[in-house]
């Protein structure tokens, strides 16, 4: 619908405008050269002082024909380890869930402001994930342990 | 006495003669449109375009009453056409096109130019909003309608004078959340959402696979299987079980083994996450001794009996809700022998149980109202009921509503008329507002953009950028869509620059957006059309306006209701246009339910 697209070349033109530091946000490149607005792919830097610092976490965004009626999907890597994180990497956050808290205004810039504090505080109530949701309740060590693993995996290159 | 006195007398004399020369276009030609074209014909309308892509099937025939029996499988704008032609009393001559009103090479933008009027016969919101868009490209008032049940509409759109059909959003379907279906369902939807995509499909459907415009939770939910589900896979297995080589054993320990993970065991390890629990009623698996019931009744063989005093419009108690469970499993994992898969079909009656019964136990577990079968099946086929009678009441207001235009002056003071069965509330109308200045579509200019093929192939991106920008002056950089969601250009992305347009995708239909990065002057839609001799790419004349201007003119114009007044001496029309028609009490200011309105 032509909303969706309008608002999406908005929320380009305000992301080059402003973004928060160390993240990034694009379309992707269609093979005819074009860019997809309805898929992006951005970084989500992990903050620092954190388990989580040092690296930059992958996700992609892809973006209904009804938005903004309707939320976009994000998604990490599958198997990405958090406890809010389905194992095909979908992301359970309650701004990006139409019978929660979504609100057409919401920009990409909250939404990825939003994840980078979903890696930091875990919702103890909204499991995901079995290993990554007991592990962070019941065994501190071994969440610890594999978060830094994953920083590992996708660390920054700036 | 003529056939068209009385007609005549009706419409008036000058009336008659433009309903008369009037070529006209309806699209659809089903339930609203086997009544709206009989209408169109009795008023006498010159030429009628009929377009529907649709064959005629045996549950139409109940509303559709221009088709029989022996019309099925046949096509409906054809068949239409013959049906009526035993009552063209005015010689309208009938033209009709079985294909879909969206495909550009059947249906160029020239076709569409030669109606004066379009009546919307339509079913489906894409439809709507692509005819929405041609009208509002061609500046041609549409007859827009619908009707749900009891409850129907007529909406007159004169573009960009009126509200366009996308001024008010529109209901979607809606999604739910994967964590609502999977895990914390609340209300029956969720659990025939869970038991039709989710559990039937891991079953006996094929999976699907990642599909990314496809956001149902089924696609998530496939992978999570493997992952989520690691410590068992017993989904897995048990899909298995189901395509097991079948003796008659294995059917029993098919239905009880699946009845035991997904009602009993999923549903203790849910449990367990006690955070979920805390401001939710728990969920209560089923009991062994539920379980053993229905396997002891298995046994004994008294099954049959019980299921055949079932009544689909009565809800079931959970013991009968197992046993069309454990029927209607076992009848899928026999067909699966014969079939690579099975998918839901609302009228395949096997694949209506197991979704009914299983969204109805587990509606149990988690202490939601059950529901008939009959109520799941509404639900879960997304069946809107149709009604002939409203179906006749909307006709007939699309076609009395649009005779306004045809009169002398082309009045566009029509009203919008609401139906429904609440007392007090059988017919109410309301006037026309001025489109939404938020409104996606009417906020944007828009024009034709003609070439010739040859010239797409020369002209590179960059010769375009700069003839839009000198054409219509914008003061900043701009940007281009193409179609849906193609990016092709902004002040960021200049990679196409030096490709001809014809590369980038220019061709005939497609739409081009084009936005200025200062957000300064309205933003601006362009329809292809390719085949006209010119040597050159033709723009649209058109003048953009300053956004802050538009804003302005809203604020100041009172909609349609300034014409109305001025042809305010034009009472006869106005008469037979509404008020000595109007079935409505004298309370008028509640509104209507479907939107917040000025009413008569
Ligand atoms: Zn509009």
């Amino acid at each position: 619908m032509s909303l969706c697209k309008t608002r999406l070349q908005e929320e380009r033109k305000l992301w080059r405008k402003d973004h928060p530091f160390g993240f990034f946000a694009k379309p992707i490149k269609a093979e005819d050269g074009s860019l997809d607005l309805t898929t992006w792919t951005a970084g989500i830097p992990g903050k620092q002082n954190t388990l989580w610092e040092g690296a930059t976490y992958p996700i992609t965004i892809t973006f209904p024909e009804e938005y903004p009626s309707k939320p976009p999907k994000v998604k990490f890597p599958a198997e990405f380890y958090h406890p809010n994180v389905y194992p095909s990497g979908t992301i359970c956050l309650s701004i990006l869930n139409e019978e929660q808290d979504w609100r057409p205004a919401i920009t990409l810039k909250q939404i990825v402001l939003g994840i980078q504090e979903l890696l930091t505080s875990p919702n103890p109530d909204s499991p995901a994930q079995e290993p990554a949701w007991r592990a962070f309740l019941k065994e501190k060590d071994v969440y610890e342990k594999k978060i830094k693993e994953q920083a590992k995996r996708y660390i920054s290159t700036t | 006495m003529g056939r068209d006195t009385y007609l005549k007398k009706v419409l008036g004399e000058d009336r008659y003669q433009k309903v008369q020369g009037s070529t006209v276009l309806m699209v659809g030609a089903g339930g609203i449109g086997c009544e709206l074209l009989k209408n169109l014909m009795l008023s006498g309308y010159g030429t009628i375009h009929i377009v529907d892509l649709d064959t005629i099937t045996l549950s139409n025939l109940n509303r559709q009453f221009l088709f029989r029996k022996g019309d099925i499988d046949q096509s409906k704008s054809i068949t239409i056409k013959k049906a009526v032609e035993s009552f063209n009393f005015h010689g309208t001559k009938l033209i009709s096109h079985h294909g879909n009103i969206m495909d550009t090479d059947q249906f160029p933008i020239d076709w569409w130019d030669q109606f004066s009027y379009i009546f919307n016969a339509l079913d489906n919101l894409e439809a709507r909003r692509y005819v929405n868009k041609m009208a509002l490209f061609l500046k041609k008032p549409v007859m827009e309608s619908g009707t749900t049940g009891f409850d129907g509409y007529v909406q007159p759109i004169f573009p960009y004078k009126t509200e366009c059909f996308d001024c008010q959003p529109k209901a979607t379907p809606q999604t739910f959340p994967v964590c609502t279906i999977r895990s914390t369902p609340s209300k029956p939807i969720h659990c025939i959402t869970w038991a039709k995509e989710f559990l039937f499909q891991q079953l006996f459907d094929e999976s699907v696979e990642g599909d990314a415009e496809d956001l149902s939770n089924a696609t998530d939910n496939d992978k999570e299987l493997e992952n989520l589900l690691k410590e068992s896979n017993e989904l897995v297995e048990l899909r298995k079980l189901v395509v097991a080589t079948g003796e008659v054993i294995s059917q029993n320990t098919f239905f009880s083994e699946m009845v035991r993970k997904i009602f009993q065991i999923d549903i203790e390890r849910l449990l367990l996450i006690d955070t979920l629990w805390t401001n939710r009623l728990k969920p209560i698996p089923i009991s062994d001794a539920q379980i053993e019931e229905v396997a002891d009744l298995i046994r004994s063989g008294g099954i049959e009996q019980r299921l055949e005093s079932l009544i689909d419009t009565q809800v079931w108690s959970p013991l009968e809700n197992l046993l069309v469970l454990y029927k209607s499993a076992t009848n899928l994992q026999t067909r699966m022998k014969n079939n690579k898969f099975i998918a839901f079909d609302k009228d395949d009656e096997d694949t209506l149980d197991f979704v009914v019964t299983a969204a109805n136990l587990r509606s149990l577990i988690f202490q939601i109202d059950t529901l008939s079968k009959f109520d799941v099946k509404q639900i879960a086929g997304n069946i809107i009921p149709a009604i002939a009678t409203t179906n006749a009441i909307i006709s007939g207001f699309s076609n009395l509503e649009s005779l306004n235009f045809l009169a002398q002056n082309s009045r566009t003071d029509s009203s919008m008329v609401f139906i429904s069965i609440r007392p007090n509330k059988y017919v109410t109308s309301a006037t026309l507002e001025a489109p939404r200045k938020q409104c996606a579509s009417c906020s944007v200019a828009r024009g034709i953009l003609k070439s010739e093929e040859g010239t797409l192939d020369q002209v590179t991106l960059e010769q375009f950028i700069d003839k839009v920008k000198s054409k219509y002056s914008y003061s900043s950089d701009i940007s281009i869509i193409l179609g849906k969601s193609k990016l092709i250009y902004d002040f960021d992305f200049d990679d196409n620059l030096s490709k001809s347009l014809s590369e980038i995708g220019f061709k005939t239909g497609e739409l081009v957006l084009i936005q200025d990065e200062d957000d300064e002057v309205e933003n601006l839609e362009l329809y292809i059309e390719v085949g006209l001799k010119s040597n050159d790419i033709e723009l649209p004349e058109l003048e953009l306006r300053q956004k802050i201007l538009i804003e302005k003119e809203n604020g100041h114009e009172n909609g349609v209701g300034k014409d109305a007044e001025e042809e305010s001496g034009d009472v006869i029309e106005s008469d037979m246009a509404f008020e000595t028609i109007v079935i409505e009490d004298e309370v008028e200011e509640e509104v209507p339910a479907p939107k917040k309105r000025r009413i008569n």
